[in-house]
């Protein structure tokens, strides 16, 4: 913001003249406003002068990465700090993958292997010398329990 | 950044003119200086890491958004007073608010020691304080920055947020309309 009375060329010099004026009583009338405005305007000044945000330094903040066990060692800084982070994260990731397919190849063998028993039960009832059919009739129910029996 | 001291003498060097902008506005005196310490406090606590040469700006810019925050806060009070005033009585209110009552009576407390000369001037500062105060609000806030603040049409337009070209317009037609009505009731400056 500059201090003087800005002027461009469209305006006329009438209307800048009396803006002059204008300025001037305006002016000279805060000039005499009573004490008890002038005091509440410095009581506000000082207030906000009370509040007034503190310098804030540029810090650059960095997360921490801490882990059971190597607590406080991943921090970045020197080449051994760095590399043991990366070790730490390689460290993490493999276990993980092992669980994974480790999890999935145990999923698939079970999955093969309740396959196979199904399979042979179907074999051994469908190989069988008696009928399927015989099973649903009540009366070879009766015969097998008598003989049972 | 600007310093405590340097923010001080800012805010020194403004108060006053601060004060008569917001009382041209809400045209209320302890709205008006209710408004300037919010406006104070607020360049102080949010931008008062700012370099001193952003802070005029910012004041400026702060200052019109908290009289829109009075008068939206007004608003919303006279909503409910209204909603109100209809359920019970009605008794005689103050509304008719006269700018020149208001003001002759304010002078009248410290026109005391006064020649005529001086009773004139105070009479005509008085009358132009009215005049200003009647100009509508946006050509009240660019005639006041552009020329009162000393902001150029850049400033002015970006604390108003609108067009160079419309501070222009407002300030050109303010003073035209002031003109014309200082002269009508035959006040010279």
């Amino acid at each position: 913001m500059k201090n003087t009375f800005n002027h461009t060329p469209l305006q006329s010099s009438a209307e800048l003249e009396f803006a002059y004026k204008v300025r001037r009583a305006l002016d000279e009338q805060v000039s005499s406003l009573p004490a008890s405005t002038t005091d509440r305007l410095a009581a506000a000044r000082k207030l906000a002068i009370a509040r007034k945000k503190p310098e804030t330094a540029l810090y650059a903040t960095a997360p921490e990465r801490r882990l059971a066990g190597v607590a406080g060692s991943a921090r970045g800084g020197n080449p051994f700090n760095d590399s043991l982070s990366w070790m730490v994260r390689v460290g993490i990731i493999i276990p993980l993958i092992v669980l994974v397919v480790g999890a999935f190849g145990i999923y698939k063998y079970e999955e093969a292997r309740r396959i196979d028993e199904l399979a042979d039960l179907d074999a051994a009832v469908l190989s069988d010398e008696l009928p399927l059919n015989a099973y649903l009739d009540h009366g070879f129910d009766t015969y097998l329990n008598k003989h049972g029996e | 950044m600007a310093t405590d001291k340097e923010l001080s003498e800012f805010l020194e060097s403004v108060e006053r003119r601060a004060f008569k902008q917001a009382i041209y506005a809400v045209r209320n005196e302890e709205s008006a200086l209710d408004i300037v310490q919010d406006a104070m406090i607020k360049l102080s606590e949010k931008y008062g890491d700012k370099p001193k040469e952003e802070i005029p700006l910012l004041f400026q810019r702060i200052l019109q958004n908290t009289i829109l925050d009075f008068f939206r806060r007004e608003k919303v009070r006279n909503t409910w007073v209204s909603l109100f005033s209809n359920m019970v009585t009605r008794t005689d209110g103050n509304d008719d608010f006269d700018i020149l009552e208001n003001f002759e009576s304010e002078e009248g407390s410290q026109a005391s020691e006064s020649s005529a000369d001086k009773v004139e001037r105070e009479q005509m500062l008085t009358i132009l304080d009215a005049e200003i105060q009647k100009l509508p609000a946006r050509q009240r806030e660019a005639f006041l920055m552009r020329y009162w603040e000393d902001m150029d049409v850049a400033e002015t337009a970006s604390a108003m947020g609108c067009s160079e070209g419309s501070v222009k317009t407002h300030c050109s037609r303010a003073t035209s309309a002031l003109a014309k009505s200082l002269k009508a009731l035959g006040i010279q400056l």
